[in-house]
């Protein structure tokens, strides 16, 4: 007779794992085995599939979309998609909720009442474009300037900047400044692009500063398969610097809290631990950089780790054996994103985190610190002209190096006169709700009819932004709009596209038909010189005109392939069993590496010059570098390599070289003082997913996270009511309090608290008896709405600081005081004004390089000539 | 006040005045999508405020205040078109859809279900001055005028198989599809409308409806339901008591 106890069941159940591992295993997950097929489960019928690019979110991750009786039932991953292989996140899941949304706007719209009343009228496209053509005729008269587009999320691949150029107009803003446009400018003068493709899933070791890249960032449905795959595979170690314990860092091998903003002086400071004990590689740095070793050695000397220390709160020896074992452990990578990047002097933090993989020789080795692989499409001839007047707000000078624009700081500029605007155009932004001041500052820009007489949203939601407008052309969601996409997201290039699964509802049209209306409104004859940039039928014959005119995507089938595939090129095929895209052997396709020691073809040799620093021009342009006697292609750069000293820098005062600058308001601290920061989460966006019942339904709060030692010392404990006061402004909302953050940092994720963006993100339907507010007798609406609590949103909180070299936003750098909440502060109260942001305007000026505290803060530059000494620069772009 | 009265089955009709029942509710019909199917016209508010039409209105319980009376022509019809917007068309309202009222999404099975009816009675749907979802309430209240107004052609023609195959059509219609939104949604309606006259459209809509099935022997039941609003009813779960992680405590993180 078997003694079945517990511990004998135990015993044999872990004794016998290899005879486990061995048994066949015949039953597998069916959406491996499926590999893009689906089929009803009433029906037993198989299932239209239609291969899209996602575009809940921005990393474009391939995606299948199944369609049964005309309806979107499904969404999953492409497993043709080299990048994403089959995977597709909670939000991408859901993306049909945005197609059939109750709550869409389906028709244009005109304001009724003052704005932001909510009072609308429904009108024609005929009406629409008709009052639309009107002001913009008037503005292109006056000054085609005048005319604003704003976007917070551009995937048309060419089409916003094309109908700006239309008309005339250079005021294009995106939304960079908010994102990463520090990270980015910290990397494009460096290396060329503004993004690293660490080669996670080969990689022994990899060190992760500020991002959550399992959760969030770019690009986390790739990338955290690849580093789940180093992890599991590769034994690769994770080290994690961040100022809390997010997913990412939850799974790390150690997480190491650090300071707001000191990620730079811990990466500096590692560089010089690499540095003085020769652990460096020299080849590297001597052969493909601007430097020496000696110099950089030189330079590093400052950076010890007992400063960084100081300033950041990890311990000495721990940078020390941090150092080492990045160093030594090969192949080992880097990622940032944000964490070291969205503060005053943001992009000094994100060039020395970079310095580490380049001081090491990691650079473009397999488990290395790769450049990004993406790819480009042709634009549509004949195009516009660029518009010869440059618009203050696209290229302010007083951020003459920040090549992403300082979109966050519009408002005050507007306010200020330094550029009118008659017309202002948005599309996929909403600042209202994203940016720092929140409904305080663009709140306030918005329902000012003399700084923006005339207000346009081009969306298929009723946003923040929205609700202010004058009037609203309805956009279409992803699933039924056509787009070019390709994203840097894997070691294989790829080109994709979005095409329409179901036709747009209502009267929605995909925007570059409504800017192709608004055009050939504007100039129906073509006598105007516009409507010849506009000559395409629908969605479809632009991407045509995109696709088609890609020599090798032509020859395997163009605009067919793309809507047959939705990705190109296909690489290989998804093995259900390991995940991963094999070749015809069966084993895992492999990237190529060193792209900078590509050699030039002995063709494109013929009328080149080779320069004393080896750099090879032909007719006038850089094609190469020679390096190792070898005429090879080197980084995308002016001198084709890695640009550890930014000459251009200096120009305006800034430190060339690596360097990192202490927050000063951070230094004069109170004791009680704590550092706001904010963060994004896995299932939502800012907004594109408030109204998603699937994503409110896995969160749909957001309390501050406060250490365990903060909430003792202010007698605060888990779901007591705080107040969070800023020099701006205050909220008042509910406290979380654990061990998993540090000590002087507070932490609120955004995408709750909306205050627009339909009944599920306001829990309108709560509001009034008998759901009036849009009520279904749909059970799930209905009744399955079991929260009350929306969360509350902290931007109109946060003061503009911007970065005086990246332009990004400060958003990481608020200085708070958190108490109990008083007797009359409530749950969801948020109180900030104009003016107190406008101040906090006024004094992020100072560190501009025309600042009055811009040489203060760089006291190593004190023998440059100042802001008189400089050329006026017309400005990059992007 | 005098409604329609639910329970009122009227006697076994003749020839002629089954077909003359047919056209008189055939009008009820276009009457009430007139109002739904997009912003009332200035000839349908015109046809509407002449004073024999308001008083046969008036009888039947249905009394429209002096927002509706008392304005000129052309303030009315702006004031409905933005009542209008803000009912049915701008996020707030509640779209007068079958498919958002009972899946509470747009372009849902009903959508395609009243689809395949229309084109089973032979039937396509063409957009006015706006587009409009086959599953509008003006659009499936304008399908079973046409309906009627076939079946009182049949009778005119003593085609009786004719008129009993349409009147089986709008049995199924009502059974299949308004009999299971019509009385909830307008009670909704009802409640939601700041204008009076929307008010009275939708208390005219209940009131129809109650009729029409009534006269038809449709038993069907509405998803909204004839007992108190759902969301009237007490929540039964205890919103206090924790559940599934705390979320009144903090939810971090999935």
């Amino acid at each position: 007779m078997l003694k079945m106890t517990r511990r004998a069941f135990l015993k044999v159940g872990s004794g016998l794992t290899a005879a486990a591992v061995a048994a066949p295993k015949l039953l597998g997950a069916m959406e491996n085995d499926l590999g893009g097929k689906d089929f009803s489960p009433e029906t037993l019928a198989e299932r239209k599939v239609i291969p899209i690019t996602c575009h809940v979110c921005n990393i474009q991750d391939g995606a299948l979309a199944f369609v049964e009786n005309d309806r979107i039932v499904k969404l999953e991953g492409n497993p043709e998609h080299v990048s994403t292989r089959g995977r597709l996140c909670a939000k991408g899941n859901a993306g049909m909720w945005h197609s059939y949304d109750p709550d869409r706007i389906l028709y244009p719209l005109k304001r009724a009442g003052a704005r932001g009343e909510g009072k609308w009228k429904r009108i024609t496209w005929d009406e629409a474009l008709e009052e639309i053509a009107q002001k913009l005729n008037a503005a292109i008269k006056e000054d085609p300037n005048t005319i604003m587009l704003k976007w917070g999320r551009n995937r048309s691949g060419g089409a916003l900047p094309r109908f700006m150029h239309t008309l005339g107009s250079g005021t294009i803003v995106n939304h960079t400044s908010v994102c990463e446009s520090s990270k980015k400018i910290g990397m494009e003068p460096t290396w060329g692009p503004d993004i690293e493709t660490p080669d996670f899933a080969n990689a022994k070791y990899i060190l992760n500063f500020g991002s959550n890249i399992l959760e969030a960032a770019y690009f986390h449905n790739p990338m955290s398969q690849r580093i789940t795959e180093g992890l599991a595979e590769n034994n690769a170690k994770l080290v994690t610097f961040d100022v809390r314990l997010s997913n990412s860092a939850g799974r790390s091998d150690e997480w190491i809290p650090v300071f707001p903003g000191t990620d730079g002086a811990v990466a500096l400071a590692m560089g010089q631990v690499i540095l003085r004990e020769d652990l460096h590689d020299a080849e590297f740095i001597e052969t493909w950089t601007n430097v020496s070793v000696a110099e950089l050695k030189q330079h590093y000397q400052q950076f010890t780790p007992e400063w960084a220390a100081k300033l950041s709160g990890v311990p000495v020896d721990t940078i020390e054996r941090i150092a080492r074992e990045f160093a030594t452990t090969k192949p080992a990578t880097l990622f940032t994103y944000r964490g070291p990047a969205k503060h005053l002097y943001g992009s000094y933090n994100e060039k020395a985190c970079m310095m580490l993989p380049i001081i090491t020789g990691n650079i473009e080795k397999r488990g290395g610190y790769c450049l990004p692989r993406g790819m480009g499409w042709p634009q549509p001839q004949p195009e516009p002209p660029k518009p010869g007047k440059p618009s203050y707000l696209s290229n302010p000078p007083d951020y003459p190096l920040a090549g992403h624009k300082v979109s966050h700081l519009t408002p005050f500029w507007i306010a200020e006169g330094k550029q009118k605007i008659n017309v202002y155009f948005t599309y996929q932004d909403n600042p209202v709700y994203t940016n720092p001041g929140a409904q305080a500052v663009w709140g306030k820009l918005f329902r000012d009819e003399k700084l923006i007489p005339f207000y346009v949203s081009m969306s298929p939601v009723m946003g923040e932004e929205t609700a202010l407008a004058d009037i609203i052309l309805p956009d279409c969601p992803y699933l039924e709009r056509w787009e070019p996409e390709s994203m840097p997201n894997s070691l294989w290039p790829w080109l994709g596209i979005r095409q329409p699964v179901i036709k747009p509802l209502g009267e929605s049209r995909e925007n570059r038909m409504i800017l192709r209306d608004i055009v050939w409104k504007l100039d129906p004859t073509g006598s105007r010189g516009m409507k010849q940039y506009w000559q395409f039928k629908d969605g479809e014959d632009y991407m045509r005109h995109h696709f088609d005119n890609i020599p090798k995507l032509k020859q395997d089938g163009g605009l067919e392939w793309l809507k047959k595939h939705g990705v190109w090129p296909v690489y290989g095929k998804l093995d259900a069993r390991t995940g991963k895209i094999t070749d015809k052997t069966g084993r895992e396709i492999q990237a190529e590496y060193g792209l900078h020691l590509k050699e030039l073809p002995a063709a494109d040799l013929a009328g080149t010059a080779v320069d004393k620093n080896g750099v090879v021009s032909k007719n006038g342009k850089v094609v190469g570098i020679k390096r190792q006697g070898k005429i090879r292609v080197g980084f995308p750069t002016h001198n084709r390599l890695i640009n550890v000293r930014v000459d251009e820098w200096a120009k305006y005062g800034f430190n060339p070289m690596p360097t990192f600058k202490q927050i000063p308001w951070h230094k004069t601290m109170a004791e009680d003082d704590l550092i706001l920061t904010t963060y994004k989460i896995n299932v939502h966006k800012q907004s594109r997913t408030a109204s998603v019942k699937w994503l409110a339904e896995i969160m749909h709060t957001n309390p501050v996270w406060m250490n365990t030692e903060t909430g003792r010392a202010l007698g605060i404990k888990t779901g007591d009511l705080v107040r969070i006061e800023s020099g701006v402004g205050h909220m008042v909302t509910k406290a979380y309090v654990f061990e998993g953050i540090h000590p002087k940092v507070v932490a609120i994720p955004t995408a709750f608290g909306h205050w627009e963006y339909g009944r599920l993100a306001q829990l309108k339907q709560r509001e009034q008896p008998g759901g009036a507010w849009g009520a279904s007798a749909d059970a799930d609406l209905d009744n399955n709405v079991w929260w009350d609590d929306k969360g509350v949103h902290p931007n109109a909180i946060i003061p503009v600081v911007a970065d005086p070299i990246g332009g990004s936003q400060g958003w990481y750098d608020t200085v708070v005081k958190v108490t109990k909440a008083g007797p009359n502060d409530k749950y969801g109260d948020v109180q900030a004004s104009w003016e107190k942001h406008a101040e906090a305007f006024k004094e992020t000026l100072r560190y501009a390089y025309t600042g009055d505290l811009h040489r203060t803060m760089h006291p190593e530059m004190a023998a440059g000539g100042g802001p008189a000494s400089v050329k006026p620069k017309t400005g990059g772009g992007h | 006040m005098g409604m329609i009265a639910a329970k009122e089955v009227p006697p076994a009709l003749s020839g002629e005045e089954a077909r003359q029942d047919c056209l008189a509710r055939a009008n009820v019909y276009r009457l009430l999508a007139g109002a739904l199917v997009e912003e009332p016209g200035a000839d349908y508010l015109r046809a509407l405020r002449v004073p024999e039409n308001l008083a046969m209105l008036r009888e039947l319980g249905v009394t429209f205040d002096a927002d509706f009376a008392e304005p000129a022509p052309e303030i009315l019809q702006e004031a409905l078109a933005c009542e209008y917007t803000a009912l049915f068309v701008a996020p707030g309202g509640c779209p007068a859809v079958e498919s958002a009222r009972l899946t509470g999404r747009f372009q849902q099975e009903p959508l395609y279900a009243v689809r395949a009816f229309y084109r089973r009675a032979g039937f396509a749907l063409r957009p006015g001055r706006f587009a409009v979802f086959d599953d509008q309430l003006g659009v499936e209240l304008s399908f079973v005028a046409e309906l009627l107004e076939r079946a009182a052609a049949a009778l005119a023609d003593n085609d009786l198989p004719g008129y009993a195959r349409l009147d089986k059509d709008i049995k199924r219609f009502w059974a299949l599809h308004l009999g299971r939104w019509v009385r909830g949604y307008s009670r909704l309606l009802e409640r939601a409308a700041a204008h009076s006259f929307y008010r009275e459209i939708a208390k005219l809509l209940r009131g129809f409806a109650a009729h029409e099935l009534d006269l038809l022997g449709v038993r069907v039941e509405d998803a909204g339901g004839d007992d108190p609003l759902k969301t009237e009813i007490p929540d039964p779960v205890d919103a206090t008591e924790p559940g599934c992680g705390g979320c009144k405590v903090a939810q971090a993180h999935v």
